[in-house]
C-alpha cells in the first residue's frame, strides 16, 4: 500500500511540475503530462546521472485512474455536445464538417497505406490524425482574442462535426479491435455497435426527465458522486459487454446535456474530470517506450507535414463557406491544427487491441500527439506571420 | 439590436450585440462566472478585449448599467414606488415551494411578470443574483412589478 501512495505522489508531482513548466512557456498541459510520465516510467530513460527514473510502474490502479479520466472526457464531450447549435447551423457546419472529414481523415487513410499497413490500423492512423484536440483549440481560441472573431464560427462548428463523428468512429474502431477475425464476424461486430450506438442514443434522449429528477438533490457531495457513479456505471458495463466504455460515457453525457444540472456539473465535476485526465494522459506516457519511437519516424514525419497542411487547406476551405475573408479563412485552418486528447483516447483503445495495432498505433498516436499539441500552439500563438505570408498567395474565389 | 448567442464547448456562452455604426460588443461568459468583454469595432477588424469582470463584478456593473443599482433599503418600508412598478420585500417560509429552487428553475419572470431584483440573506444583499442562485428557507425576496405582478408573486410563494 506505502509503495502505491508514493506512486501515485510520484505521479502527482511531475504532473504538477511539467504542467507548471508547460504553464510558463503558454503550452497546452497535455504534451507535458504525456512527458512526465514518459520520464518517471518504467521505460527509457530508466537514469539521470545515475539516478534512477523508473520511479512509477504501470500498475492496474494507475490503469483504472487512467480510464476514469477518458470515461470523463467523453462524459464532458457529450455533456457539452450542442444538438442546437448543429441544428441551428446544420447547413454549414455539415458542409465545414464534411470537408475537414474527407480531406483530414482521407489523409490519414492513405498515409497508413503508403506505409503498408493493413485495413484496421489504417483506420486507426486516420481516426488520430483526423480529429482536432478541442480542449486545446478553445483554449487558445481564448487566449488569442479569436473567439470574439467571426473566425470562431467554422472553428466550433467543425469540432461540434467532428465530436459527433468521433463518438461513431470510437464505437467501430472498438468492434474492429475486438474482431480481428473474418469479414463477417466485422460486420457482426460493427452492426452490434451500431445498434448499441442506437440504444444509447434513445435512453440518451428519453432519460432526460429522469435525469432532471433524480440528480435534484441539495447537497453538491451527493450530487457528484451520483453523477460519477451514473458514468461510471454505464461506461463500465459497456465495456464489460465488449463495447466501447467512452462511447457509452459521451451519451451519459448527451442525457445529462438536456437537462438542467449542466452548469453544476461544470461547476462540481470538471475538476475531477481535469484530475483524472491527467492521470490518462501521465498512463499513455507511462506506457510508451521512446526507443521504439524511429520505427514509427516515417510514417510521423509523412503524418505532421501532410496533416498539418490538409488542416489548413480544409480550414481555408470552411472558411468561405461562412464567407470569411482570406485572413480568417485560414486561420481558421490554423485554429484546428492542433491535436490531442481524443486522438490519445483512440491509442489508448489500440493498446487493448491485437498486434500488429499495438504495436504500431500507441507509439505513432503519442509522438504525433506531442508534435502536433506543440506545433499547432506554436502556429496561432505565430498565426500573424503566417498568414502575412500565406494570405496574399491564397487564392481568392470571386 | 440583435443579439446572438452561441454556446462554447468547455468554456461557456458567448454572446454578441450589434451597437451603432456596425460595431460590436462580445461578451464571453465562462462557467466559472469570470466575463470577458470584447469590442468589434467593424466588421473586417480583430475584436479587441476591453476587460474582464469576476460574476460579482459583472453583475454590479450590469446593475450600475442597467440604471438600477441602489443600496439596501429599511425592511420597515414594504414598498417603494417607480412609476407603474413598485418595490416588494417577501419572507421566504421554511415550507415554501420556492426554497431550494433554482432562480432559473423557478423562473418568477415568467410566471407572475414580477422580477426578482435582489436576495436579502441575512446580513449579505445579493444584488441582481444570477440565473443559478438557489432560494432558501429565510431569504427575503427583493422584486420589482406592478401591483398585480406583485400579488400574483404573493399567491406564488404562499405569502399573506
Amino acid at each position: 500500500m506505502s509503495a502505491a501512495l508514493v506512486e501515485v505522489g510520484i505521479g502527482l508531482a511531475a504532473l504538477a511540475l511539467t504542467g507548471y513548466l508547460a504553464h510558463r512557456v503558454s503550452l497546452s498541459v497535455i504534451p507535458a503530462y504525456i512527458v512526465a510520465g514518459i520520464v518517471v516510467g518504467p521505460h527509457e530513460p530508466t537514469a539521470l546521472f545515475g539516478i534512477s527514473l523508473t520511479l512509477v510502474s504501470e500498475t492496474e490502479f494507475v490503469d483504472v485512474l487512467a480510464e476514469l479520466g477518458v470515461v470523463l472526457l467523453l462524459f464532458f464531450l457529450g455533456l457539452e455536445f450542442s444538438v442546437d447549435q448543429l441544428l441551428a447551423d446544420r447547413r454549414r457546419i455539415l458542409a465545414a464538417g464534411t470537408v475537414d472529414l474527407v480531406l483530414n481523415l482521407g489523409v490519414g487513410i492513405a498515409i497508413g497505406l503508403v506505409f503498408g499497413l493493413s485495413v484496421v490500423p489504417t483506420l486507426f492512423v486516420a481516426g488520430v490524425v483526423y480529429i482536432s484536440s478541442s480542449a486545446i483549440v478553445t483554449k487558445s481560441l481564448i487566449e488569442q482574442g479569436w473567439i470574439a472573431n467571426p473566425e470562431s464560427g467554422p472553428i466550433l462548428g467543425t469540432l461540434v462535426y467532428e465530436d459527433l463523428f468521433i463518438a461513431v468512429y470510437l464505437a467501430v474502431l472498438a468492434a474492429l479491435a475486438a474482431g480481428g477475425g473474418d469479414a463477417a464476424t466485422v460486420a457482426r461486430d460493427v452492426g452490434v455497435a451500431f445498434a448499441f450506438l442506437g440504444v444509447l442514443a434513445v435512453g440518451a434522449w428519453g432519460g432526460t426527465a429522469v435525469l432532471d429528477r433524480v440528480f435534484a438533490v441539495e447537497s453538491d457531495e451527493l450530487f457528484l458522486i451520483g453523477v460519477l457513479a451514473t458514468t461510471t456505471l454505464v461506461a463500465g458495463a459497456a465495456l464489460t459487454l465488449g463495447l466501447s466504455e467512452a462511447v457509452a460515457a459521451f451519451f451519459v453525457g448527451a442525457g445529462f446535456s438536456q437537462t438542467g444540472h449542466v452548469d453544476r456539473i461544470e461547476h462540481q465535476v470538471a475538476a475531477v474530470r481535469d484530475l483524472f485526465a491527467a492521470f490518462f494522459f501521465f498512463s499513455i506516457g507511462l506506457t510508451i517506450d521512446v526507443t521504439v519511437l524511429p520505427s514509427v519516424a516515417g510514417l510521423l514525419g509523412a503524418a505532421v507535414v501532410l496533416s498539418t497542411a490538409t488542416k489548413l487547406l480544409s480550414g481555408t476551405v470552411s472558411g468561405r463557406f461562412y464567407d470569411l475573408s482570406p485572413l480568417r479563412s485560414l486561420r481558421t485552418g490554423i485554429g484546428l491544427v492542433p491535436r490531442g486528447e481524443f486522438s490519445l483516447v483512440i491509442a489508448a483503445l489500440a493498446l487493448t487491441a491485437p498486434a500488429p495495432i499495438s504495436d504500431v498505433v500507441p507509439p505513432f498516436a503519442v509522438g504525433y500527439v506531442l508534435v502536433m499539441s506543440v506545433v499547432g500552439t506554436v502556429l496561432i500563438q505565430y498565426s500573424d506571420r503566417v498568414t502575412d505570408t500565406l494570405v496574399p498567395v491564397a487564392p481568392t474565389r470571386d | 439590436m440583435t443579439i446572438y448567442e452561441t454556446e462554447v464547448p468547455g468554456v461557456g456562452r458567448k454572446f454578441e450585440m450589434e451597437i451603432d455604426g456596425g460595431q460590436r460588443l462580445v461578451v464571453v461568459l465562462h462557467h466559472d462566472g469570470k466575463r470577458d468583454v470584447y469590442l468589434r469595432p467593424d466588421e473586417d477588424a480583430d475584436s479587441e478585449q476591453l476587460f474582464t469582470l469576476s460574476g460579482d463584478q459583472a453583475r454590479k456593473f450590469g446593475s450600475i448599467l442597467e440604471g438600477a443599482y441602489f443600496q439596501p433599503v429599511e425592511l420597515d418600508e414594504v414598498a417603494v414606488p417607480l412609476g407603474e412598478a413598485i418595490i416588494e420585500w417577501h419572507e421566504v417560509d421554511d415550507g415554501a415551494e420556492l426554497a431550494g429552487v433554482s432562480l432559473e428553475t423557478a423562473s418568477v419572470r415568467e410566471e407572475t411578470g414580477a422580477s426578482i431584483i435582489a436576495i436579502q440573506r441575512g446580513a449579505e444583499t445579493i444584488p441582481n443574483p444570477a440565473p443559478d442562485t438557489r432560494i432558501r428557507a429565510g431569504d427575503t425576496l427583493v422584486t420589482l412589478g406592478t401591483r398585480e405582478e406583485q400579488s400574483e408573486f404573493e399567491a406564488l410563494i404562499g405569502d399573506e
